[in-house]
């Protein structure tokens, strides 16, 4: 896994666990009472799902043993989880993240990760970025979320811990290891032993830390080490694992070789125009909003997405587009900003915002172009029915004389 | 005095005046050709006919028309025969962007497609065939009719010497195309010299001809397609023509 580089950030967003969230909303009367929320079916089993901070300065801890967190908070109001509930809601907010960043990780529902890389003209600065991000998680969940934002995922989490809800923690660039260095190390995302040791030792902070080598935590710890070297400076990694829903309206073209450069990418823009247009015809649908999304691999034998280098940039045209010719403009701008971080062997165009097309009059003069998306959306009906194959595009190919049309001519059935 | 008191007693409306409705024409871009249709053009909402004999030009005057259409609006070909080449249409400066061809594997997926392009805005259903009767189904050419008139696009039917009766009946216009003469240039056949005569109409009487020059693809070529022929060769008599093809057809 590489390295994070210095203008990796990442916006860490912590909220209620989301089926705290749902029962407090079936029963309101609750707020700032002690609830424990779990308990599903019978048995040994059964365990806490969530706990209300009430209940949380009691001792009790999601996936605590369920009778013990009742002998530890006897006086709780104990609700059964509705994992149906807590996945649409769960799925509503990846939905709005997903939105706002082509890299998201949703963590154990209590929390989510966004990469804040890439290109927002809209909002250039990245705690814009992150309160545009925290407030359309609101809207989602209907909680306010607590935002920070920091150069690899501990600090990002850190800082989000110390944030108030709806307020936008930063830890400066290069900073970390002074913004961590107060961190009680027992905080630390390490196995407890390791945090008995070090308070053993007398380390009982970050800050504490940062003094020795990473040799000698190594030497003491083993592979632990190295990781608590890093946590302390703020060097762990700030890859995420993204959250993937297909999008709603996208296409998708691998290339042949990995393209360095972004001006022999823009030879591929009328294509992929073309092809989103085709899909937004054929669910009549306008972009409100286009992004491009340039990914470095495509190995799906990866273990995990998070190795792969990713560019992705938004525009969001001045009136919904539907057509190829729309398209083209924002779609070159973006790549005109495209700076990508290794060769691009994926682009992705995805649409957003889709509303009704627009009719427009500048349409008339475009040699009905609102008439072929009509006729367009008719063909794709037509495949949809019958089957590719039926109806036909065609278009010259230059260089291939001859008497067969087939070889002469390219034929496209979308 | 007797239709007042009928509309009087059944309404406004019950009795209409018999003329036919004024029809909008789709111009074909050639001036004699739109003379001779009544509508100035091909019937929008109307099945029309090209026919003729072999190397009557028919066949490609249909091609023609079709590419002169589709340099304003969408065109759709629905090829029965499997054996339209898009070359030619584009040869012939037809605009391939605005060109949709359906090549049918069954019969229904060809009358379907036209319906749907139809009722979709094409401005002109181009259908071929070479044997109509065992490609139309009884109740397609009233659908396609319909669909036509919604989407006021004009339906033109090529090739097939026998028509049945339920495509027949619902046809407005036909038009028999008849081989004048070839053009030559540099020792070359560069076009067809050919004649046009309504010989079936619903918006008038029939009879009315042109003569038109189909100028073929050719490098040297000045003009590709068609446009009026005007000088009449030496010698040269239309009517004369007409008869003795009609007569071969067996009219």
């Amino acid at each position: 896994m590489s390295q994070p580089t210095s203008r990796t950030r990442l916006a860490c967003f912590t909220f209620p666990h989301l089926a705290l969230v749902l029962a407090l909303r079936a029963h309101p009367e609750l707020k700032g009472e002690p609830v424990l929320v779990g308990g599903e079916g019978r048995g040994d089993q059964q365990v806490v799902v969530a706990a209300s901070p009430a209940a949380w300065a009691k001792g009790v801890r999601p996936g605590q043993d369920w009778r013990r967190a009742e002998v530890l908070c006897p006086q709780g109001a104990r609700l059964v989880v509705d994992r149906a509930a807590v996945a649409q809601l769960r799925r509503q907010a990846q939905l709005a993240l997903a939105g706002c960043s082509p890299l998201v990780e949703w963590g154990a529902d209590a929390s989510a990760y966004v990469d804040l890389a890439g290109s927002d003209p809209l909002r250039p600065e990245e705690s814009s970025r992150a309160a545009h991000c925290g407030r359309t998680l609101q809207e989602a969940l209907g909680v306010i979320p607590s935002v920070g934002v920091g150069p690899s995922r501990f600090s990002a989490w850190a800082a989000a811990q110390l944030a108030a809800p709806g307020r936008v923690r930063l830890v400066p660039e290069g900073q970390a290891a002074e913004f961590l260095a107060a961190w009680p190390v027992t905080a630390l995302p390490l196995p407890p032993e390791v945090a008995e040791r070090l308070m053993q030792f007398g380390l009982r902070t970050c800050g504490d830390c940062v003094s020795i080598t990473m040799v000698d935590l190594q030497r003491q710890f083993g592979p632990d080490g190295i990781l608590l070297h890093r946590l302390c400076r703020g060097l762990d990694s700030a890859r995420i694992d993204p959250w993937r829903e297909p999008p709603l309206c996208g296409v998708r073209r691998v290339l042949a070789g990995g393209v360095e450069d972004s001006e022999s990418l823009c030879f591929g823009a009328a294509e992929l125009a073309r092809g989103l247009a085709q899909e937004l015809s054929r669910q009549g649908r306008a972009a409100g909003r286009i992004r491009l999304v340039l990914r470095g691999e495509d190995e799906p034998q990866l273990p995990s997405k998070a190795d792969q280098q990713v560019w992705w940039g938004e525009v969001s045209p001045p009136t919904p587009m539907a057509t190829a010719d729309g398209l083209m403009g924002p779609l070159l701008s973006l790549f005109g900003r495209a700076r990508p971080l290794t060769p691009v062997t994926v682009v992705e165009l995805e649409a957003f915002d889709l509303v009704a097309p627009p009719v427009s009059q500048a349409g008339l003069w475009q040699g009905r172009a609102a008439d072929r998306e009509v006729v367009q959306r008719a063909v794709d009906r037509l495949h949809d029915r019958f089957g590719t194959g039926l109806v036909w595009r065609i278009e010259v190919r230059p260089g291939h004389p001859g008497d067969v049309p087939e070889e002469r001519l390219a034929w496209s059935s979308r | 005095m007797a239709l007042s008191s009928l509309n009087l007693r059944y309404g406004p409306g019950a009795v209409r005046a018999g003329a036919p409705p004024l029809l909008q024409g789709l111009a074909t871009g050639v001036g004699s050709l739109d003379d001779i249709t009544g509508c100035r053009g091909l019937p929008r909402g109307r099945i029309s006919r090209l026919t003729g004999g072999s190397s009557s030009g028919a066949f490609d005057l249909g091609l023609v028309l079709a590419a002169e259409v589709s340099r304003s609006a969408a065109v759709a070909i629905v090829d029965f025969t499997l054996g339209v080449d898009p070359g030619n249409f584009e040869a012939y400066g037809g605009e391939l962007d605005n060109c949709w061809l359906v090549r049918p594997r069954r019969p229904e997926e060809g009358w379907a497609a036209a319906r749907t392009l139809a009722q979709a805005g094409v401005a002109l259903c181009l259908l071929v065939a070479e044997d109509w009767s065992r490609l139309t189904p009884g109740a397609a050419p009233a659908a396609l009719l319909t669909a036509l008139a919604e989407g006021d696009c004009a339906g033109l039917v090529l090739g097939g010497r026998l028509i049945p009766a339920v495509l027949k009946e619902r046809i407005c216009l036909e038009l028999e195309c008849w081989r004048l003469d070839w053009a030559l240039a540099h020792g070359d056949v560069c076009g067809l010299r050919l004649g046009a005569q309504v010989i079936r109409s619903h918006l008038g009487a029939p009879g009315a001809s042109c003569r038109l020059q189909l100028n073929f693809p050719r490098p040297y070529q000045r003009r590709v397609g068609l446009e009026e022929l005007t000088e009449l060769a030496e010698g040269e008599e239309l009517a004369g023509e007409l008869l003795s093809v009609a007569g071969g057809s067996g009219r």
